[in-house]
């Protein structure tokens, strides 16, 4: 430790001793994700975000009816306080267990950690994780993900990505959901496209209506494309 | 909007940092880049909140620095502030390479003698 003067650049008066550090305060979550990465070499992990409602499980159930005989796809799925979003899911025949956040506002890595002990992953091509809807918190945490999607509904506005610019910084695909309300709510696809890749000039953007299917075979291929690629990396030979 | 638990983690890695010098801290310096969405204010309020149970924290200030966002481009090698979340630079190339803006970071503790 050194001793300093006090951070006001007087005379010292009597003595601070000073210590500068950088402790990073995400450093065990980002220890933590890295483990993840570690234990899914060969299964294609996306992190699914958005603000509450804009479609995130919906999707997930259209997305487990579509692929089902083309993928093994499995989720975990995030929520302060209910198992409602997993219940949904295993109707429809999807391998889902539920996150109780505990009234948190984001998913931590060490909560995926240690729910992969908790879910059968035996021949599982793709993970979702559906994060708690949140636009804010949950940017900041890396869940050890090879990918991120944000979903925007239309019904939000389309003010978004400037609004949470970290989320679309660090998503690879922006999906605008609800498309089949577009007609009746002021909302600019353009627009928003403009202002996230502004934010993030190599964001994929799809827009995708659960409700209709109006997208969903683009997103469908979209996943099949980002799940043959991560398994690529594991078969392709050392350049 | 995790303000409280941020503060938790502050208090929790300076404890593992410096388990036997805590009574004694008195100004901690936390260095939040702009995309840490991190509101100094709520920071003060989280942190008052926190530490009203904590005897040994009566005497501790924290000071939160929020860092602007920078990036690198790669093309002409520039370093440029971003403004308005405009990832771009004064090239007109756009660039993802933060190189400032991301961080959340205790950057200094002050103990008394
Ligand atoms: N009109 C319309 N409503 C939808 C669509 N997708 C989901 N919803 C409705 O939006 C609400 C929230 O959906 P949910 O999937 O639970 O959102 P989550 O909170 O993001 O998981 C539900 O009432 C859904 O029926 C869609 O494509 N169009
Ligand atoms: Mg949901
Ligand atoms: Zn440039």
């Amino acid at each position: 430790m050194t001793t300093v003067k006090p951070k006001s650049n007087q005379a010292s008066v009597g003595s601070v001793q000073c210590e500068n550090t950088t402790l990073n305060l995400l450093k065990v979550n980002d220890f933590v994700a890295r483990a993840i990465r570690d234990r899914l070499p060969d299964i294609l992990v996306i992190n699914v975000c958005s603000s509450p409602g804009s479609g995130k499980t919906t999707l997930m159930q259209e997305t487990g009816k579509r692929l089902r005989d083309r993928l093994n796809m499995a989720v975990l799925v995030g929520d302060p306080e209910t198992e409602r979003d997993a219940i949904r899911m295993r109707e429809v025949g999807i391998n889902a267990l539920q996150i109780v956040t505990g009234g948190m506002c984001h998913i931590e890595a060490q909560m995926i950690y240690q729910a992969l002990d908790h879910i059968d992953l035996t021949g599982v091509d793709l993970l979702f994780i559906e994060n708690v809807g949140n636009l804010v918190c949950p940017a900041a945490f890396d869940l050890g993900e090879d990918l991120r999607v944000t979903l925007l509904a239309s019904t939000e506005g389309d003010d978004k990505p400037k609004k949470y610019p970290r989320m679309f910084l660090t998503s690879e695909l922006m999906v605008v959901s609800k498309a089949d309300l577009l007609p009746y709510v002021p909302f600019s696809v353009a627009n928003v496209v403009q202002d996230a890749r502004e934010v993030n000039p190599d964001i994929d953007v799809l827009t995708i209506s659960s409700l209709t299917g109006e997208g969903i075979d683009a997103w469908c291929d979209w996943l099949l494309t980002k799940v043959a690629e991560k398994k690529g990396v594991l078969t392709s030979p050392a350049a | 909007m995790h303000e409280i638990s941020l503060v938790r983690t502050i208090l929790r890695t300076l404890e593992d940092e410096f388990p036997a010098d805590m009574d004694r801290v008195r100004g901690i310096y936390l260095k939040a880049g702009l995309l840490a969405n991190v509101q100094p204010i709520l920071m003060q309020n989280a942190f008052q909140a926190v530490v009203a149970d904590e005897p040994r924290y009566q005497q501790t200030s924290l000071h939160v620095e929020v860092l602007p966002i920078l990036i690198r481009c790669d093309d002409c090698g520039k370093t440029t502030q971003v403004q308005q979340y405009r990832f771009i630079c004064t090239c007109g190339k756009p660039s993802r390479n933060v190189i400032q803006g991301e961080e959340l970071l205790i950057s200094k503790v002050e103990f008394d003698d």
